[in-house]
C-alpha cells in the first residue's frame, strides 16, 4: 500500500511540474510592447555559464604532459623542524620585534628570491610562462617546471648589467653582445642552451628563429660548449610589438651529435636559422630534458635599421596591425529610414571618397602662397545661400576635422 | 595573436638578397603583445556589476586574520602571479605576518616579481580613506618600486566614419 501511495505522489508531482512548465507564458508581459524573449531570467543560463559551455574542453583529450624533471624529494619532517626553529627564534628576537613594530623592517630581497627559487619559485615561473604562452608555442601540449635556475646577464656597458628573468623587456640595443650564462651544474654533466624567438618568423608563422644554439656544454662552462649557431641579437621588425626571446636549457643524458644542424658561423641567413623546438625535441626526447627557462621581450628600436641593412643585408620591413574589417550588411534596393549620404558612402570605393575630399582641399591650395591659417572658431562662419541640411552637417564635420576628412590629412 | 601587414611596397630586384623574400603578413603569437599595444579586447559591458571587469590585469589583495596575499589577476587566465606571507621565502624574515611591515615587505617582493615578469601596469580598485592605513602603505610602496596602478584604455578599431583619430600607441617612439 505504502509503495503504491509513493507512486501516486511521484506521479502527481510529475503532473504538477508539467503544469508549472506549461504556465511559463505567464512570465511574458506584453505591457507597453515589452516581452521577455527566451526563458525567464531565473531559468535561463547566464553569460558565464554559456561561455563555460562553449569553451569546455574534454580533459580526456586536452591534457598536458610534464616533460621536465620531478621535484627533488626532501624530508618533510626535517624541513618543518628547520622552519619552526627559525620562526621561533624570530619571535624571540627583540630587535626584530622593535624594527617590525616601528615599521623599519626591510627584508633582504636577494635572500627572499633565493629561498623562493628553492620553494615555490619554479612553479610560479611556469605559471607566468603559461600566461605568456611559452609552452603552447614551443612544445604544444607539453610543459616543464624549470627546476634549474638559469641566470642570464647582458653586459650593456662596463658598469651596467641587465638580467633576463621571465618576461622583462630588453631593448635590442642592450642585447647586441651575447649574455653571460650561469647555472648550477656538476662538472660531468652535459647541457644544451637554445635561444629562440617564436614570434617573428617572416614566412612561416608556426616556425621560430633560433638566435643562439650551444650544444654539449660541459658543466656550466658555456664557453667550452660546441657552438652550433652563433649569437644573433634580437631584431623584432617595426610595428609588430613585443617578441618573446626564450632561453631554454636542456640537460643531456649523453653526448649528442649536432653536426646535421651545424651551420657556418657567423650565420646571417634567416632561412638557415629557421627552427622548430617541437620537432627538435621530438627527435631527441629520450636524451634531452628541459631544465631551465628564462625569457625576455623585445620590440623595435632605432638601432635596428642599420642591423637590417648591414648584417642581415635586407630591406627593413615595416608592418602595421591589420585591424579586423567592419561588417557592412548587403546593400538594399530601398533602404528605409537611412540617411542617404551616409548609407551610400558605405558601399562606395573609399579611394573615390578620399579623392573627392582631396579635390575639395586642393581648391584652396595655391602653389606659391602659404597655406591658409586654421580658423579659431570654424563653425562661426555662416553658410552662404541655400544649403541642404545634410550638406551643412557634412561641411561642419569637415571644418571640425571629424570623420572621413582625417583620411587625407 | 597579432597579424601585421607589410606597409612598404616591395619590388623584386636582381639585387634582392635571400633574406628579402618575406611574406606580406607576419603573425606575432605573443599573447601579451596586444595588451602592450593597447588593442587587446577588454571585457567591456559589465558596467552594472560591482566590481567591474574593465581590465586586463588587476591587483587583488586578500587579507585574512593570519596572512596577506597579493595577486595579479588576468581577466581570462585568472591569477597569474602571487606573493603571500604564507610563502616561506617571505615568512622566514618577518616578525609578524599581518603587521604594517609585513604589508610594506610584501609590496616590495610583489613589485620585484611584477618587474621581473614584465607586468608593470595593472588596474587596481583598492581604495582607502586613511593615510596611515596598511593598504595605503602597500600601494605607495608598489608605486615607489616603479609600478603603475592604472591601465591605459583600449585602442578601439578606427573605421572610416569614426569621428576622432587618436594617435596609434605603437607609432609613438620614446
Amino acid at each position: 500500500m505504502a509503495n503504491s501511495l509513493l507512486k501516486y505522489i511521484t506521479l502527481s508531482n510529475k503532473l504538477l511540474s508539467a503544469k508549472v512548465l506549461s504556465c511559463s507564458p505567464l512570465y511574458i508581459s506584453h505591457r507597453n510592447g515589452h516581452h521577455i524573449r527566451g526563458k525567464p531570467p531565473e531559468l535561463a543560463r547566464s553569460l558565464k555559464q554559456r561561455l563555460e559551455e562553449l569553451n569546455y574542453k574534454d580533459p580526456s583529450i586536452h591534457y598536458r604532459v610534464d616533460i621536465g624533471f620531478p621535484n627533488a624529494s626532501k624530508s618533510r619532517a626535517a624541513e618543518l623542524k628547520y622552519r619552526l626553529d627559525i620562526v621561533k627564534s624570530n619571535y624571540r628576537n627583540a630587535e626584530l620585534e622593535k624594527k617590525s613594530r616601528n615599521g623599519e623592517l626591510l627584508i633582504d630581497l636577494e635572500e627572499a628570491r633565493r629561498d623562493w627559487m628553492k620553494t615555490s619559485g619554479p612553479q610560479q615561473i611556469k605559471e607566468i610562462a603559461d600566461h605568456y604562452g611559452v609552452f603552447k608555442d614551443l612544445f604544444g601540449d607539453a610543459y616543464f617546471i624549470p627546476r634549474v635556475s638559469l641566470e642570464v646577464l647582458y653586459n650593456v656597458s662596463d658598469e651596467d648589467q641587465l638580467p633576463v628573468y621571465y618576461g622583462n623587456i630588453v631593448k635590442p640595443a642592450m642585447a647586441i653582445k651575447q649574455p653571460e650564462i650561469s647555472y648550477e651544474a656538476s662538472d660531468d654533466s652535459l647541457w644544451t642552451l637554445i635561444l629562440t624567438n617564436p614570434d617573428g618568423h617572416f614566412t612561416d608563422e608556426e616556425s621560430e628563429y633560433v638566435h643562439w644554439f650551444i650544444g654539449n656544454i660541459p658543466g656550466n662552462n658555456v664557453e667550452k660548449g660546441e657552438v652550433i649557431l652563433d649569437y644573433l641579437q634580437p631584431f623584432p621588425p617595426r610595428g609588430t610589438g613585443l617578441h618573446r626571446h626564450i632561453f631554454i636549457l636542456y640537460k643531456q643524458e649523453e653526448r649528442i651529435d649536432y653536426s646535421p644542424l651545424k651551420k657556418s658561423n657567423p650565420c646571417y641567413n634567416l632561412k638557415e636559422r629557421t627552427f622548430k623546438t617541437l620537432d627538435f625535441y621530438k627527435d631527441r626526447q629520450d636524451i634531452l630534458t628541459p631544465a631551465g627557462l628564462a625569457f625576455f621581450q623585445s620590440d623595435w628600436d632605432t638601432t635596428l635599421t642599420d642591423f637590417y641593412h648591414k648584417c642581415l643585408n635586407m630591406q627593413e620591413p615595416i608592418f602595421e596591425y591589420d585591424f579586423p574589417k567592419p561588417y557592412i550588411r548587403p546593400q538594399e534596393w530601398f533602404p528605409r529610414r537611412k540617411p542617404f549620404n551616409i548609407y551610400m558612402d558605405k558601399y562606395r570605393d573609399p579611394k573615390q571618397i578620399n579623392k573627392e575630399f582631396l579635390m575639395r582641399k586642393l581648391e584652396h591650395v595655391h602653389p606659391f602662397k602659404p597655406p591658409r591659417k586654421p580658423l579659431p572658431h570654424p563653425n562661426a562662419i555662416a553658410f552662404e545661400g541655400y544649403i541642404p541640411s545634410w550638406l551643412k552637417v557634412e561641411m561642419t564635420k569637415s571644418r571640425l576635422r571629424w570623420g572621413r576628412i582625417n583620411d587625407i590629412e | 595573436m597579432i597579424r601585421c601587414c607589410s606597409i612598404k611596397p616591395r619590388f623584386a630586384s636582381s639585387l634582392a638578397c635571400e633574406n628579402d623574400k618575406i611574406s606580406p603578413t607576419l603573425t606575432n603569437r605573443n599573447l601579451r603583445n596586444l595588451e602592450y599595444l593597447r588593442i587587446a579586447h577588454k571585457p567591456d559591458g559589465y558596467y552594472v556589476d560591482k566590481p567591474g571587469r574593465l581590465y586586463w590585469h588587476k591587483l587583488q589583495l586578500t587579507q585574512t586574520n593570519r596572512h596577506i596575499t597579493a595577486s595579479l589577476v588576468h581577466h581570462i587566465n585568472g591569477s597569474v602571479l602571487t606573493a603571500s606571507t604564507r610563502e616561506w621565502a617571505i615568512k622566514k624574515q618577518l616578525y609578524k605576518t599581518t603587521d604594517s611591515s609585513a604589508y610594506t615587505n610584501l609590496a616590495r617582493v610583489f613589485a620585484q616579481r611584477c618587474l621581473e615578469s614584465g607586468l608593470i601596469e595593472f588596474f587596481s580598485d583598492l581604495k582607502t580613506d586613511n593615510e596611515n592605513d596598511n593598504v595605503t602603505k602597500f600601494l605607495k610602496v608598489l608605486q615607489e618600486c616603479g609600478l603603475k596602478l592604472t591601465e591605459p584604455e583600449q585602442y578601439k578599431t578606427i573605421l572610416p566614419w569614426t569621428r576622432e583619430r587618436p594617435p596609434k600607441p605603437w607609432e609613438i617612439i620614446e
